[in-house]
C-alpha cells in the first residue's frame, strides 16, 4: 500500500489511546522489532511493534482489531512478560514490566492465540495443574476447578484426555487455565479464531459475564470487526505495528458520520485512472462528505446516502466511469479500517504455528 | 503452612488469592517442581505406545546384546582362543546397556520441549508465576525416573535371566550395588539430555534435536568403555574413550557387577556426571531463558 493512498481525512482522537478509568496497563512508545543485530543487516529486521501508545482502565473491556501480521499478538505477549522488547514503557497493575515480571505474572490470566491446552492431559488436570502452579491450596484448585468446569460446560468432558475435544472445548478450557487464580486481568489473543458462530456466541457471553459481574479488565485481540463491536467498550485499531484509530466503537463510526457508500469499479488496465478520476468527481456531488480509495475501488462518505447515490451514478455515468457493484451502508467498523487504513480487512482464517488441531495430541 | 492474603476478589466471593508465602518459599519451589514432573509422567502415562516402548526398549537391547555378544568369551575360551572366564560377556555389557537406554531416553528430552513452544504450552509455563528453572528441572526429574525405570528394568531382567536361563552374571554388590548403577545411569542421562534440550530450545526444530542427539549417541558409547572393556579397544579409541564421560560411568557400574564397589571409579563417574551435567545443562539454562527475548 503506497502512502498515496492512504487517505489522510481521519485522524485518531486526541485521547481515545488513553483510558478515562484508572489505567491498570499502561503502554507508552512500545517497540518491538525482530530480528534486529542478528548479522543480517537491518533490511531483515521486522518492526512488528511500532511505537504503539495506550492504556486500559480498571474494569475496563478493550480491544486491539488489526488484520493479520499487525502487531497483535506481539503486543499482547510483550505485556504478558512472554516476549521481550526493543524500548519503550510498560506497566500493569501498576507495576513495572521490568521490575515486577512475577508480580505482573500473579495479577494476569492469558489465553494465546495457540491454544495452550496439553492434549494428553484431561481438562481437569490442565486446570488442575495451572491452579498449582499460581500456588492454591490444594482443597481450592479442586473447588475452583469444579466451579469453572461447570461454567465453561466441560463438566462431561472434564475426564477425557484433551485431545479428544473439539476446538471450541479446547478454546473454552484454554480459557479457562487462565482463569483458576482468578486475575482482575485477563489477556485474550483471538479468543474465538477458528469457532464456529454458536460457539463464538458462547465465548462472548461468558466474557461478558466476566467483565460485568466479577469487574475483570479485559484486553483482548481480534479480527472480527463483530467481535469488537460487540464486546469491546473501547478500541483501538492496529496496522503494520502502528495504532491508526481508537475510540469507543460508536466514536469510530461516528467519526465517520454518514452512511458508506462502496462503489466497486472493474479491475481493468484503466482502474487506477478512473479511480483517481471518480474519487474527484463525486466529491462535487451535493451530500458527499468525502471519498477515498481503496484497493477495489472507491468510498464514499455521504449524507442521507440513497438520494446521493443517485446522483453519484449519474455523474459517473456522465464521466464514462463504469461500475461493478455499488452498496450502501450505515458506517461499521469495517468502513473505520478501510477509512484508516485503505484497505479491507480480510480475515485469513490461517492460524500460525498451531498444529494441535492436526495432531493427534499422543505424542508429545 | 501458608498465610493467605485475602484481598477483596474481583469475582465477589472473597476468595483467598494466591498464598504469598508459598510462593516465594522453598515448599513454592518444591511444588512447583514437583507439579512439572508430575505433568510429564502424566503425559507419559497416557500415551500407552511410548510408554510400552520406553519399557520394551531396554528388554530389546538386553535381548540383542546377549544373542550377539553374550557367550563372546565362552565361545572363544572352548575354540581355545581366551582364557575361561566365570562369566558370560553379557555381564560386561550389562551396565552399557542400562547406560545406553538412559542415554536414548535422554536423546529424546528435547523432543517434548520443541512440542511444548510449538502448541504455545510453554506459554502457561512462563506467564504462571513461577520460576523458569522449575520447569527445567520437573522436566528433568520425570525424564531422570523414566530413565532410572529403564535401567531398572534391565537389570531386574538380566537377573531374573541370571536365575531362569543360568546366564553367568555375577552381581557382585547385589541390590545395593545395583541401585547405585541405575542411580548412575540415570544421572548420567539427566546430564546428557541437556544437550538434546540445548538444541531444542536453540533450534526449536524436532529434526534438528533428533539428528545431532543421534548423531552423538552412538560414537559417545562405542567410542568409549560401555560396550567393550578397554584393553579390547584398538589404540585410538582407548585414547578418545579415555576423555568419554560414558567410560567411567560404564567402569565404575560394570565393577559393581563384576567384582565389588570401586570407590575411586565411582567418585570419578560421578564427577564425570557433573561435568558434563553442569555444561550441557548449563547450556540449556542459557537456551531456556533466551525464550521470547
Ligand atoms: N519471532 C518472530 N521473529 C520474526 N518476526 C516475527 C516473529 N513473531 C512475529 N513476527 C512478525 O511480526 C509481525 C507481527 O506479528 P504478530 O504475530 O504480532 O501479528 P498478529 O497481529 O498477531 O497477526 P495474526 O492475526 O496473524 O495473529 C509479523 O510481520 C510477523 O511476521
Ligand atoms: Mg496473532
Amino acid at each position: 500500500m503506497s502512502a498515496a493512498l492512504r487517505p489522510t481525512s481521519a485522524i485518531p482522537l486526541p485521547d481515545a489511546t488513553t483510558s478515562s478509568a484508572r489505567p491498570v496497563i499502561e503502554v507508552r512508545d512500545l517497540v518491538k522489532v525482530f530480528g534486529a543485530g542478528r548479522g543480517s543487516g537491518a533490511d531483515s529486521a521486522v518492526r512488528a511493534v511500532d511505537g504503539i501508545t495506550f492504556s486500559v482502565g480498571a474494569g475496563e473491556f478493550f480491544g486491539f482489531l488489526g488484520p493479520n501480521g499487525s502487531g497483535k499478538t506481539t503486543t499482547m505477549k510483550i505485556l504478558t512478560t512472554l516476549l521481550g522488547r526493543t524500548s519503550g514503557s510498560v506497566s500493569v497493575s501498576g507495576l513495572d514490566l521490568d521490575r515486577d515480571p512475577s508480580e505482573i505474572r500473579k495479577k494476569i490470566g492469558y489465553a494465546g492465540q495457540s491454544i495452550g491446552v496439553d492434549g494428553d492431559l484431561t481438562g481437569r488436570e490442565n486446570l488442575t495443574l495451572m491452579g498449582h502452579l499460581y500456588h492454591l491450596p490444594g482443597a481450592l484448585v479442586r473447588e475452583r476447578v469444579q466451579e469453572l468446569l461447570e461454567v465453561l460446560q466441560l463438566t462431561d468432558a472434564a475426564d477425557r484426555p484433551a485431545y479428544t475435544y473439539s476446538g471450541g472445548m479446547r478454546r473454552r478450557l484454554d480459557l479457562g487455565s487462565g482463569l483458576v487464580h482468578r486475575p482482575p486481568i485477563l489477556f485474550l489473543d483471538e479468543p474465538t479464531t477458528g469457532l464456529d458462530p454458536q460457539t463464538r456466541n458462547a465465548v462472548w457471553e461468558y466474557l461478558r459475564r466476566l467483565h460485568r459481574d466479577e469487574g475483570l479488565t479485559v484486553f483482548l485481540t481480534t479480527q472480527y470487526m463483530e467481535e469488537a463491536d460487540q464486546l469491546c467498550e473501547r478500541l483501538a485499531i492496529i496496522d503494520h505495528g502502528k495504532l491508526v484509530a481508537a475510540g469507543t466503537p460508536a466514536e469510530l463510526k461516528a467519526e465517520i458520520g454518514a452512511d458508506i457508500v462502496t462503489i466497486r469499479l472493474p479491475q481493468d488496465e484503466q482502474f487506477d485512472a478512473r479511480r483517481s478520476r471518480a474519487v474527484d468527481v463525486v466529491k462535487g456531488v451535493a451530500g458527499v462528505e468525502g471519498a477515498s480509495v481503496f484497493d477495489q475501488g472507491v468510498t464514499v462518505r455521504a449524507h442521507n446516502g440513497g438520494a446521493t447515490l443517485v446522483e453519484i451514478l449519474r455523474v459517473l455515468e456522465r464521466e464514462k466511469i463504469p461500475v461493478k457493484e455499488v452498496a450502501v451502508s450505515p458506517p461499521t467498523l469495517d468502513q473505520v479500517f478501510l477509512q484508516h487504513t485503505g484497505r479491507e480487512m480480510r480475515v485469513e482464517e490461517v492460524k500460525p504455528m498451531n498444529r494441535t488441531g492436526f495432531r493427534r495430541g499422543g505424542r508429545q | 503452612m501458608a498465610t493467605e492474603t485475602t484481598t477483596e476478589s474481583v469475582y465477589g466471593h472473597g476468595f483467598p488469592r494466591i498464598s504469598e508465602s508459598a510462593a516465594t518459599g522453598v515448599g513454592g519451589l518444591f511444588s512447583e517442581i514437583a507439579w512439572v514432573c508430575y505433568r510429564s509422567l502424566r503425559k507419559l502415562s497416557r500415551n500407552p505406545f511410548l510408554l510400552m516402548f520406553t519399557l520394551l526398549m531396554p528388554l530389546i537391547w538386553l535381548g540383542l546384546f546377549s544373542q550377539t555378544f553374550g557367550t563372546l568369551f565362552s565361545k572363544a575360551a572352548s575354540s581355545g582362543g581366551a582364557p575361561a572366564l566365570p562369566y558370560d560377556y553379557i555381564a560386561v555389557l550389562l551396565p552399557g546397556i542400562a547406560i545406553m537406554t538412559a542415554i536414548q531416553s535422554a536423546a529424546q528430552s528435547g523432543f517434548a520441549m520443541v512440542t511444548d513452544i510449538e502448541t504455545g504450552f510453554m506459554d502457561k509455563f512462563f506467564v504462571a508465576p513461577i520460576r523458569r528453572s522449575s520447569v527445567l528441572i520437573g522436566k528433568l526429574l520425570a525424564d531422570g525416573l523414566r530413565m532410572a525405570a529403564q535401567a531398572g528394568i534391565v537389570l531386574v531382567i538380566a537377573y531374573v535371566f541370571t536365575l531362569a536361563f543360568h546366564w553367568r552374571i555375577p552381581f557382585a554388590t547385589g541390590i545395593p550395588g545395583d541401585l547405585l548403577i541405575v542411580t548412575l545411569a540415570a544421572a548420567f542421562g539427566v546430564a546428557f539430555s541437556g544437550l538434546s534440550n540445548s538444541v531444542a530450545l536453540f533450534t526449536k526444530s524436532t529434526e534438528s534435536t533428533m539428528m545431532v542427539s543421534f548423531t552423538l549417541t552412538f560414537p559417545l558409547l562405542f567410542l568409549s568403555t560401555a560396550m567393550v572393556p578397554l584393553a579390547l579397544l584398538p589404540g585410538w579409541v582407548q585414547t578418545f574413550s579415555s576423555y568419554n564421560p560414558v567410560s567411567y560411568v560404564a567402569t565404575a557400574a560394570r565393577a559393581m557387577i563384576l567384582s565389588g564397589y570401586n570407590w575411586t571409579e565411582i567418585g570419578q563417574a560421578f564427577a564425570a556426571i557433573a561435568i558434563v551435567g553442569i555444561l550441557l545443562n548449563g547450556l540449556a539454562v542459557v537456551a531456556f531463558r533466551r525464550q521470547g527475548r
